[in-house]
């Protein structure tokens, strides 16, 4: 009877252990202990984040200590695993950095603090118009832009000249014969790079070819209507297939990511690449095979009867979620991230554009990043992809079929024609 | 008194298919004391399966029903969904693919694996190392497979990319290409898990005693009449566990094609992460399309103890 009662109490006693844990869980998660704040963000290769952790943690210690959670390179990725936390309950991550694509949708479904009464629009008069309106949804705002981001031709200066170009083609017609003439000239296994994998990124520079041939994704006047379906639009789309099949560039292109087509250009193994200022910031820290004085940037050419060419508005803000419990903390911490002394740190140490309208005036930034003034002199010439609550279902139409544009699976003008009736479908669905 | 033998009960129970019978089944279940504390001890562990995995089934298949749109409200919407499932082209080619992977795959293991299973199943110096590094591949963790094979097949630096493109096999963008990538993603699949069979295979020969086969070769059999009319039906039971455990991870396969593929490769269950964690909009699509994996993964379990189970206990 003893070895019974005992078999009985002790199991028990192990279900009732094994539940404990579960009750603990089910609270939503709490962040750390009191005062640790959880900041989330990619792999960031300049070192300027480090050092600006570092720099808060010491002022601010005892008081408030930031933990950085590394997150996948690959916004989608990155994008998914917040969602996976979202939904089950908020998750502890407390201050978020986010893709400008993301404060719609999130805003949405109510996952980030509505920051409205912290940022006051005294505050957000400091900053770029642009990154400030991707973070407004419904008349709130929700985010605080950290640094903004564009798309930028860059070009190896040095193989150019060698070649006999002062200047950066204006348009593809000229990036194409500059480029066949430089890897005939220098022997560069690659002409052009960018990126064309089925993931945002790719929507991203389907976007620049539409744009820089003249066409429109949403109507200026009404942005609820959707006008891919264009003959400039295909024009676009023509573009981008041509650099395959003129040879410049690889057709591996249709895997290319941001990593691949950096690795190439910094390896000194393409002539020209359509990529973020990032990769600036790169050749500045020394971590590549070529120097700062080989490197260019320009804005991206036009094609066929476009006469701007247009980059794609990228840019990472700052979240803070809506299940955290040091809101306070959090917003000191933000506050800290979005001054203009972390700016400026960042625009000197990783090339990153700031968000914040004086600091395009900065001699030194100007000097050691020449992306910087460059996106000054772009201003205009940045577009935001269509904002939408539903974005995420309009970038899967758009990747897929730029992609198999791109692959050349499917005609430009059936891509374009196909996407307007998902597209407006998607918008549709939006704001109803 | 008329002697018993040993596990033959001297009176036949009563038959307990009857409802009267289960009736009597149960309630002598629960009077014994020993055999309360038995479900006693059991609970615990029921508790957690009901609330981990059958809850979850059933409020998906309930999900299914209704028109999602995550943090919306939801609407009634009967099976329009599984119609919508059945007729949507996305659907269409990733059950396509998933089966082609399924059969293919499943097919090279059990033929390789087999193989290499009768090969172990020999004495040789060396033995217990062979079987041992057999075992290699599929210690790795898929998604740090797929990574690795990914990397291998990379244009830049992908070691079979440049065999590929020398020995005139493939000189197009194997990443870029669905159907190279299913192919690749089934050899990597088959790199993976053979050993899994030929050691599930090898155990289940290992069993078969060897004056069978003595007493095959004693009759005339020739190697190959052995191994189709003695290795074969005996080791049977493990070969269906084998297939089973096989098809049914193939048929749900997902890390490996997303990893590997990024995206460019779809299965029934990528169709349902697209659906359910990336899109907003298609949510009850993906849904719909887990339950059709749950159902469908039944179906091809009871398929295979129906056609294939019965036999052994002839």
């Amino acid at each position: 009877m003893k070895r019974r009662d005992f078999l009985k109490l002790s199991g028990a006693g192990i279900a009732g252990a094994a539940l404990l844990p579960a009750c603990g869980g089910f609270s939503g998660g709490e962040s750390g202990s009191s005062g640790q704040l959880i900041f989330s963000h990619g792999p960031e290769e300049s070192g300027a984040l480090e050092s600006l952790i570092k720099q808060f943690n010491e002022e601010n210690k005892g008081k408030i200590e930031v933990q950085w959670r590394q997150m996948p390179a690959d916004t989608g990725t990155y994008f998914d695993q917040l969602r996976t936390q979202f939904d089950a309950g908020g998750g502890d991550i407390d201050v978020i950095s986010g893709d400008v694509i993301w404060p719609v949708q999130f805003g949405f479904s109510g996952y980030i603090e509505d920051l409205s009464d912290r940022f006051t629009e005294d505050m957000q008069a400091d900053f770029l118009p642009g990154p400030i309106e991707a973070n407004v949804y419904q008349g709130k705002i929700y985010g605080v832009p950290w640094f903004t981001d564009a798309g930028m031709l860059y070009y190896r200066k040095d193989l150019l000249e060698k070649s006999g170009f002062k200047s950066p083609p204006a348009t593809y017609d000229e990036l194409f014969s500059m480029a066949k003439k430089v890897q005939s000239d220098s022997g560069t296994k690659f002409g052009f790079v960018y990126q064309g994998a089925k993931y945002e990124g790719g929507v991203c520079n389907g976007c620049e070819y539409i744009w820089g041939a003249g066409g429109l994704i949403q109507d200026q006047e009404d942005p609820n209507k959707i006008v891919i379906d264009s003959p400039e639009a295909a024009t676009g789309l023509e573009t981008e297939r041509s650099t395959v099949e003129d040879g410049i560039t690889p057709e591996a292109i249709i895997t290319y990511t941001e990593p691949e087509s950096d690795t190439a250009f910094r390896n000194g193994d393409a002539v020209f690449m359509r990529n973020w200022p990032y990769v600036y910031g790169i050749v500045l820290g020394g971590d590549a095979k070529i120097k700062t004085d080989q490197v260019g940037v320009a804005p991206l050419p036009t094609s066929g009867s476009g006469d701007i060419g247009y980059s794609t508005l990228g840019g990472w803000n700052l979240f803070i979620n809506a299940a955290s419990d040091l809101k306070d903390q959090a917003w000191e911490f933000v506050k800290f991230m979005a001054s203009p002394e972390a700016a400026k740190l960042r625009a000197l140490k990783g090339a990153y554009l700031p968000p914040l309208k004086a600091l395009y005036e900065d001699a030194e930034i100007a000097k050691a990043a020449p992306v910087v003034p460059l996106a000054k002199q772009l201003a205009d010439q940045i577009r935001p992809r269509p904002p939408s609550p539903f974005y995420s279902d309009m970038s899967l139409e758009m990747q897929e079929i730029f992609n198999t544009a791109l692959k050349g699976e499917v005609s430009p003008d059936e891509a374009v024609s196909g996407l307007q009736g998902t597209l407006q479908g998607i918008i549709d669905k939006g704001t109803q | 008194m008329a002697e018993t033998v040993t596990g033959v009960e001297a009176e036949p129970r009563p038959s307990r298919a009857t409802p009267g019978g289960m009736l009597r089944a149960l309630r002598s279940e629960f009077t014994d004391r020993d055999r309360r504390l038995a479900y006693y001890l059991v609970s615990p562990a029921v508790i957690i399966i009901l609330l981990i995995a059958v809850f979850p089934i059933l409020y998906a298949i309930l999900l299914s029903f209704q028109d999602v749109i995550p943090n919306q409200p939801t609407t009634w919407a009967g099976i329009q969904n599984y119609i919508d499932l059945f007729v949507d082209p996305d659907f269409h080619k990733a059950l396509v693919y998933t089966t082609i992977f399924t059969v293919v795959s499943v097919g090279i293991e059990v033929v390789v694996g087999m193989a290499i299973a009768l090969a172990l199943n020999r004495v040789f110096p060396g033995r217990g190392v062979a079987r041992a590094t057999t075992l290699a591949p599929w210690a790795l963790p898929p998604a740090v497979a797929a990574i690795m094979w990914r990397l291998m097949f990379q244009d830049q630096i992908g070691i079979m990319s440049y065999l590929a493109r020398t020995l005139h096999v493939y000189s197009g963008t194997i990443l870029g290409s669905e159907n190279a990538l299913l192919v690749v993603a089934i050899l990597v699949d088959a790199w993976k898990t053979t050993p899994f069979m030929a050691l599930l295979l090898l155990a289940g020969m290992q069993v078969i005693p060897g004056d069978v086969y003595e007493a095959a070769k004693i009759d005339g059999a020739t190697t190959a009449q052995q191994f189709w009319r003695v290795t074969l039906p005996l080791v049977k039971p493990a070969l269906l566990v084998a297939l089973l455990f096989r098809t049914l991870d193939a048929w749900r396969v997902y890390d490996l094609f997303w990893v590997m593929g990024l995206r460019q490769l779809q299965s029934v269950s990528v169709f349902v992460y697209n659906g359910v964690r990336i899109s907003q909009l298609d949510f009850s699509l993906g849904n719909a399309a887990a339950v059709f994996v749950f159902l469908s993964s039944i179906a091809i379990a009871f398929f295979f103890f129906k056609v294939l189970g019965t036999r052994t206990t002839e």
